[in-house]
C-alpha cells in the first residue's frame, strides 16, 4: 500500500539519479496512462508514471501559438511525415494530447468494434462491455453535450449548412467544466475549464500516491526472459535535451501509453520487434480542410473550436472511404502554414480570416481489407520516422469530403470558398464545387494534416500479425500491456480520445488482476 | 530497418537524410544531380552575399543561410499595405529561434535545405536558371519558388512545404501582424475556474492536496 499524496516531479530538475522499484510503471499520462494509473493506484498499487511533456498548471498555459506548439507538441509542434506531406498534431506533457485537443468526446462506434472482432479476431471488447467504463470517464472527465446555441460561428457554418443539405448533424459533447469560450483548447486551457487527464485523473493518480515524473524520456525497457524488468527514462531539461539525470523503474508490471508513435518508437528503440508488426498500421484520420470567406464576422479563433459534427458520410458502401466533418479554429499559425500558395494570394486568403470558416473532413482509413496504413520505424540517426502513404480510395475520400465542405459553407451563405491546394481551387456557387474533381490530389500539391495517430501496435488474436492481444497484454511478453491509440487496428471514425478513456478504465482491471 | 515497409521504393526524403540517398537516386538523373550540388559542392563560384542589413550573429544560421531566408521571405511575403515588412519583425532572427529549436539532424537538413533552394546549379539544372535565388529578380524569384512548388518530384515539393511553414509559422507568430490578418489576439479571460470544489487541483506538491475528491458537475456552464 502507498502511503499518502504522491507528486509530480520534474526529472529535468532533479539532483540525483532515481533508482524506483513500484509495483507498476506508465509511460504516458495522456489519455490511456492517466486513467490506468489512477485506476490501480487507487487499489493500492505503487505507481510511477513517467511522462515526457512538461507540467503545466493551467496558470502557465498562453493563449499564444508560438509558445504552446514548442512546449506542448511532439517535434515542437513540427512532427510530420517523412515526406511532410501529411502534418501530424500530436500533444506532448502532463496530460498528453488531452491538455491540448479541441474537447471533441464520442464513445467508439459500435460498428468499429464489431469490425475489430470479425477482422481482427478481438474478443470480449463489445459495446455492452465498454459501457460503463465509458459511463464512468463521461462522469469524471464531465462529458456533456455543448448546445447549439453556445456554438461559435464557425461551428454554426456546420451546423447551419449540413441543415441546409438535409444532411445528419449533431452537436458534440466536450469534456469541460465552466468553459468560457476562449477559443483556446489547441494552446492548453488557461482557466482549467477543460478536464484534461493532468487535472483529472493524473491528479487522481497523484491523490492516491503515484510518484509522476515529468519531461521523462523513456529511451528503452529491459527484457529478461518474457518479462521486462527494468525502464530506462533520462530527465529532460526545458529544451526537451536530454540531461545527465537518470531514472530507472524497475516494477512488476509495465504500461505502454505512449501514443501511437511513441510506443512503437519504445519497442522499436528497445529491438523488441518479433513479428516485424510493431509500427505497422498506423492510421491518421488523414484531414483535408476547406475556408469559407463570408461578407460578416466569423472570427473562427475564438469560442469552442469543434462543437458540431456531421456523419452524414460515415458508410459510403463497399470499397469506399468514409469521411466525417467537423470545424478547427482558424488562429494565425495554424491557418497560415495551412493555406494554399504563396506571396499575394496566400497574403489575400489571411486577410480574410477574420471573416472566414474553417471546416474539415476527415477520411477514416483502415477499413479496406488491403490497407494497411502507415508505419513508424527508426532513422539511422536514432530520430523516429513517420510514413504514410495516401491510398487512392482515400484520395477519393478527401476529394468529396472536400467537395462536401464547400458545399456546407455554400449553403450556409459563404461568398467564395477555397481548398488548401497549392493553387487553391477558388468555388462561389454549388456549380464550382466540380472545380475539385479537377484539382491535383497528390502528395504536397494539397495540405493534408492528422490530429489522430492512431494504430502500430494493433490489437488482434494472431500472435504474427498483431502486436497486443484482446485484452492490451503485449504477445511476446508476459508483464507488459499497451494502453493507448496505438492498440487499434483500424481508425475510428470519430475523434479518439474517449474510446481511449474507455479502454484504458476497461483495461485496468485486467491489469490490476494480473499483479 | 525498413526491411517492412511495402512503400520503400517510393520513399522521399528531404534531401540529405542519411539513409535517404538511394530513394532519392531512384529519381533518376535530374534528382542525382541535385543530390551532387547540394551535397557540399557549394557551387563555389556562385557565392550568397550576406545582407548587411541583417542583425546578426544568428544562433542557427550562418549570415548567408539568414540572407537566403530573407530573400525568400520577402517574396512569400511581398509589399502589401499593413502587413509590416519581414524586416520589420525581425522575421530572420525568429527563423533562427524556430530553427534552433530543432534537433541537430533536422536544423542541419533545413540549413542544407535552404543552401540548396539558393543553389545555382541546382537552379539552372532543373529551372534553366543559372542564378543564385538571392542573386535572382524578384520575378525570376517566384518562378524558383513556383518550380518548386509545383515540381513534379515530391522532394522538392516536400523541400517548398519546409520552407514555406518555418517562414510563415515565424512571420504570422509575430504579433505585429495580427492587425493586418483581422486578428484581435487573445480575448481576456474571465476568473479561472475553481476546481478545489470539484477536483484535486493539478498544480501537487509535496504540501498535499487541499480538496476532496468529486463528480464534475452534471450539466457545463454555457456562455452563448
Amino acid at each position: 500500500m502507498s502511503d499518502g499524496p504522491g507528486r509530480i516531479v520534474d526529472a529535468g530538475s532533479l539532483r540525483k539519479d532515481v533508482d524506483d522499484r513500484p509495483d507498476v510503471c506508465v509511460v504516458g499520462s495522456g489519455a490511456g496512462g492517466a486513467v490506468v494509473a489512477a485506476r490501480l493506484a487507487a487499489r493500492g498499487l505503487r505507481v510511477t508514471l513517467l511522462e515526457e511533456g512538461g507540467h503545466f498548471p493551467p496558470d502557465q498555459l498562453k493563449m499564444d501559438e508560438t509558445w504552446a506548439y514548442p512546449n506542448l507538441y511532439q517535434e515542437r509542434g513540427m512532427r510530420a511525415t517523412a515526406d511532410l506531406a501529411v502534418t501530424l498534431l500530436q500533444g506532448r506533457a502532463v496530460g498528453g494530447g488531452t491538455l491540448v485537443n479541441w474537447t471533441t468526446s464520442f464513445r467508439t462506434p459500435p460498428r468499429v468494434l464489431r469490425h475489430w472482432a470479425q477482422a481482427f479476431g478481438v474478443t470480449g471488447l463489445d459495446e455492452q462491455a465498454l459501457e460503463p467504463h465509458f459511463a464512468a470517464v463521461e462522469r469524471r472527465l464531465g462529458i456533456q453535450p455543448w448546445p447549439i446555441e453556445a456554438a461559435n460561428e464557425n461551428n454554426r457554418v456546420l451546423w447551419d449548412g449540413a441543415g441546409k443539405l438535409g444532411w445528419n448533424r449533431e452537436v458534440t459533447r466536450r469534456n469541460v467544466t465552466g468553459c468560457q469560450s476562449l477559443g483556446y483548447c489547441g494552446t492548453g486551457c488557461p482557466i482549467g475549464a477543460k478536464n484534461s487527464t493532468d487535472l483529472t485523473y493524473v491528479a487522481d493518480a497523484v491523490a492516491s500516491g503515484a510518484k509522476v515524473f515529468a519531461r521523462a524520456r523513456v529511451q528503452r525497457i529491459e527484457k529478461s526472459g518474457r518479462r521486462i524488468v527494468a525502464v530506462h527514462a533520462v530527465g529532460l531539461d526545458p529544451a526537451f535535451r536530454p540531461t545527465s539525470r537518470k531514472v530507472v523503474v524497475r516494477p512488476r508490471l509495465v504500461v505502454l501509453s505512449a501514443g501511437a508513435v511513441g510506443t512503437p518508437e519504445i519497442l522499436l528503440r528497445s529491438g523488441y520487434d518479433p513479428n516485424g508488426k510493431v509500427g505497422q498500421r498506423t492510421f491518421l484520420h488523414p484531414v483535408v480542410a476547406s475556408l469559407g470567406t463570408f461578407s460578416r464576422p466569423i472570427r473562427p479563433f475564438y469560442g469552442a473550436p469543434q462543437s458540431v459534427a456531421c456523419h452524414h458520410f460515415s458508410d459510403r458502401g463497399s470499397g469506399k472511404v468514409s469521411f466525417f466533418l467537423e470545424a478547427a479554429p482558424g488562429h494565425p499559425v495554424l491557418a497560415a502554414t495551412s493555406l494554399g500558395g504563396f506571396g499575394a494570394e496566400h497574403q489575400e486568403q489571411m486577410t480574410q480570416l477574420g471573416n472566414s470558416s474553417a471546416l474539415i473532413a476527415l477520411a477514416v482509413d483502415g477499413f479496406l481489407p488491403e490497407e494497411k496504413g502507415g508505419s513508424v520505424s527508426l532513422r539511422g540517426d536514432g530520430r523516429i520516422r513517420l510514413d504514410y502513404e495516401i491510398r487512392p480510395e482515400v484520395w477519393e475520400a478527401l476529394r468529396e469530403g472536400n467537395k462536401a465542405l464547400a458545399r456546407v459553407q455554400l449553403a450556409a451563405g459563404a461568398e467564395v470558398v477555397r481548398s488548401f491546394h497549392e493553387s487553391p481551387v477558388v468555388m462561389r456557387r454549388e456549380a464550382d464545387v466540380a472545380l475539385l474533381d479537377r484539382a491535383p490530389w497528390e502528395p504536397l500539391r494539397v495540405s493534408v494534416f492528422s490530429a489522430h495517430a492512431m494504430g502500430g501496435c494493433p490489437m488482434g488474436r494472431d500472435p504474427e500479425k498483431s502486436v497486443v492481444d484482446s485484452r492490451l497484454k503485449v504477445h511476446w511478453l508476459d508483464n507488459v500491456w499497451v494502453v493507448d491509440g496505438s492498440v487499434f487496428p483500424t481508425s475510428l471514425g470519430v475523434n479518439p480520445m474517449e474510446t481511449i478513456l474507455g479502454l484504458a478504465h476497461w483495461a485496468s482491471d485486467h491489469i490490476a488482476s494480473a499483479t | 530497418m525498413f526491411r517492412r515497409n511495402r512503400y520503400r521504393r517510393e520513399r522521399i526524403l528531404l534531401p540529405h537524410e542519411r539513409e535517404g540517398r538511394r530513394s532519392f537516386l531512384k529519381y533518376g538523373l535530374a534528382g542525382a544531380a541535385l543530390l551532387a550540388v547540394g551535397g557540399g559542392t557549394w557551387l563555389g563560384t556562385r557565392r550568397t552575399a550576406s545582407s548587411p542589413v541583417l542583425p546578426g550573429p544568428f544562433a542557427a544560421l550562418s549570415p548567408e543561410e539568414a540572407t537566403i531566408f530573407l530573400s525568400l521571405s520577402e517574396r512569400l511575403l511581398p509589399p502589401r499595405p499593413g502587413f509590416p515588412s519581414p524586416l520589420d519583425v525581425d522575421l530572420p532572427r525568429r527563423i533562427d529561434g524556430l530553427l534552433a529549436l530543432m534537433d541537430d539532424e533536422a536544423r542541419k537538413e533545413v540549413r542544407q535545405l535552404v543552401r540548396l533552394f539558393e543553389n545555382a546549379l541546382a537552379g539552372l539544372l532543373l529551372d534553366g536558371q543559372w542564378k543564385t535565388f538571392t542573386a535572382s529578380t524578384a520575378e525570376q524569384q517566384d518562378a524558383r519558388i513556383r518550380a518548386w512548388q509545383q515540381s513534379r518530384y515530391r522532394v522538392r515539393r516536400t523541400g517548398y512545404r519546409a520552407l514555406k511553414k518555418i517562414v510563415y509559422s515565424s512571420y504570422y507568430g509575430a504579433r505585429e501582424t495580427w492587425a493586418a490578418i483581422g486578428y484581435p489576439g487573445p480575448p481576456p479571460i474571465g476568473a479561472p475556474i475553481d476546481r478545489s470544489e470539484r477536483f484535486v487541483p493539478g498544480t501537487i506538491t509535496e504540501g498535499g492536496l487541499p480538496g476532496p475528491l468529486g463528480a464534475p458537475p452534471p450539466s457545463p456552464e454555457v456562455k452563448p
